[in-house]
């Protein structure tokens, strides 16, 4: 059987901010049981959408010290 | 008609964007707006074909951070450093004049196909102020047909019938509002807090994602409260906190400007009752990690939220006005000089964007802090204006308290070891 994988995170929003890479921090009231029931949602909806055009796959910087 | 039925399934469903990395793929949702990170086997699952040679590599499997990006998740272009408005803290000392040599329609047009091949998700537009700039609309509806999402941030102050017509191509829309009445001009040097208000109510008028971004300074810190509740009376859908940073004309204003370590540590708790008693979604500046890891949230959930702290050349990019490409908005132009329309060729060079790239070498206090990486050293821009851009953020409550503890007490010396 194939495994399903896993989400690793999910960053929510669109960042207008053109200094900074904004963080929605509201989840941290919700907690950690709200982002655990919002992962399968957004897993269905990934499998749900169409897939689009891929970008070619580039090669990334190596690895941090 | 079943040929009908499918063509309305479809665009319900809308396209994902998605772009292959190490740890496995980022996958763009456009409902609910999100990026979000699966391991390679889930990649698979949703049809994204195999990784090869950035793959090779099976302990990368669902690693986030062992190496940067294959490309930025968003790119922060500062499309003009033209601005009449003259703001005390500008932390691009923006002019009326601007800077020589900026780019035009045409060159950020270039970028914008460079970003796109790159698979880039988002662009945050800024200046300057963006809005004077009469192709400003041309060049969001080009990013939206290279696929990508352009975002904006305005003061509100000049040239809102711009923004105005071309509201529906931008993600998200937010308006500089540093303070409620007599506080904005405390904080900005200028009065325009009229001219924003009526902005924002211009701009909700006609587009739901409509939010503001609220430098904090100590000036304002008192007053976020009554901010969010004046977001919340406009029916805007987000705040956004932004740390005071030490560049452009903030550089000299920023002793009187910057937040105290009080209000670093009181931080979290104001923002978190604010969002609870208001209901609003609040956004924070990268820089401000540090002072959210000082209350020890819930490790797993930082991450799970993409919250990281500095991510300046991997997560996000920046250009200023001439197309040079900076690690952020803050930070100078990189030694290499790589302009915004050549990214990729410089964005796997090994020594791109040091001393962004290079924050696990890490001094204490943060190489034992549990949050080091996510935070990743906090600011780097802050830590720059105190001496060194590779040390420890020095407003990190947790770098106050080991500075302090190693500091010897008042009215004593520290005594010299002797040499031997």
């Amino acid at each position: 059987m194939r495994r399903q994988g896993r989400i690793l995170a999910i960053k929510w929003g669109v960042n207008p901010n053109s200094s900074s890479l904004g963080v929605d921090v509201t989840f941290l009231l919700l907690g950690a049981t709200a982002l655990a029931m919002a992962t399968p949602v957004i897993g269905a909806l990934l499998r749900w959408r169409r897939p689009g055009a891929e970008p070619p796959a580039t090669s990334t910087p190596p690895a941090l010290r | 008609m079943i040929a009908a039925l499918r063509a309305l399934r479809d665009r319900a469903r809308g396209p994902r964007k998605a772009r292959l990395e190490r740890f496995g793929a980022i996958v763009q949702l456009v409902r609910p707006r999100a990026l979000v990170f699966v391991d390679r086997a889930r990649a698979r699952v949703l049809g994204l074909r195999d990784g090869g040679a950035l793959w090779a590599n099976p302990a990368d499997d669902g690693v986030i951070g062992r190496a940067p990006l294959a490309a930025p998740l968003e790119a922060h272009l500062q499309l003009t450093n033209r601005c009449d408005v003259g703001c005390t803290g500008c932390y691009t000392g923006a002019s009326p004049g601007g800077a020589p040599r900026e780019y035009g329609l045409a060159d950020w047009k270039r970028a914008i196909d460079e970003l796109a091949r790159m698979g880039v998700f988002h662009l945050a537009l800024g200046g300057g102020e963006s809005a004077i700039l009469p192709w400003l609309g041309e060049l969001a509806a080009y990013a939206r047909g290279r696929g990508l999402v352009p975002n904006l941030t305005t003061s509100g102050l000049a040239h809102l019938d711009n923004v105005l017509a071309h509201a529906d191509l931008f993600g998200q829309i937010n308006v500089s509002l540093d303070g409620l009445g007599a506080t904005y001009a405390k904080v900005r040097g200028v009065d325009g807090f009229a001219r924003a208000d009526a902005a924002l109510a211009a701009l909700r008028a006609v587009k739901r994602e409509i939010g503001i971004n609220v430098v904090v300074t100590r000036h304002n810190f008192d007053e976020l409260g009554a901010i969010f509740a004046y977001a919340r009376a406009h029916r805007l859908n987000e705040v956004e906190l932004l740390r005071f940073k030490p560049s452009g004309r903030g550089a000299a204003a920023y002793g009187a400007m910057a937040c105290t370590d009080a209000q670093h540590r009181a931080l979290l708790p104001t923002i978190l009752a604010g969002a609870r008693r208001h209901r609003l979604r609040v956004r924070v500046d990268c820089s401000y990690v540090p002072m959210l890891a000082h209350h020890q949230p819930d490790r797993a959930l930082l991450a799970g939220l993409a919250v990281y702290g500095c991510t300046a050349g991997n997560f996000l990019v920046a250009a200023k006005a001439t197309g040079a490409a900076t690690a952020c908005s803050f930070a100078p132009p990189d030694p290499l000089r790589p302009r915004i329309d050549e990214l990729a060729a410089h964005w796997t060079r090994p020594d791109a964007f040091i001393p962004y790239r290079a924050w696990r070498e890490a001094l204490e206090p943060c190489a034992s802090c549990s949050y080091h990486d996510l935070c990743r050293g906090g600011c780097k821009v802050v830590s720059g204006h105190a001496g060194d851009p590779t040390a420890p953020d020095p407003e990190c409550p947790r770098v106050v308290d080991f500075r302090r503890a190693e500091a010897p007490p008042p009215g004593t010396r520290r005594r010299s070891l002797p040499v031997v």
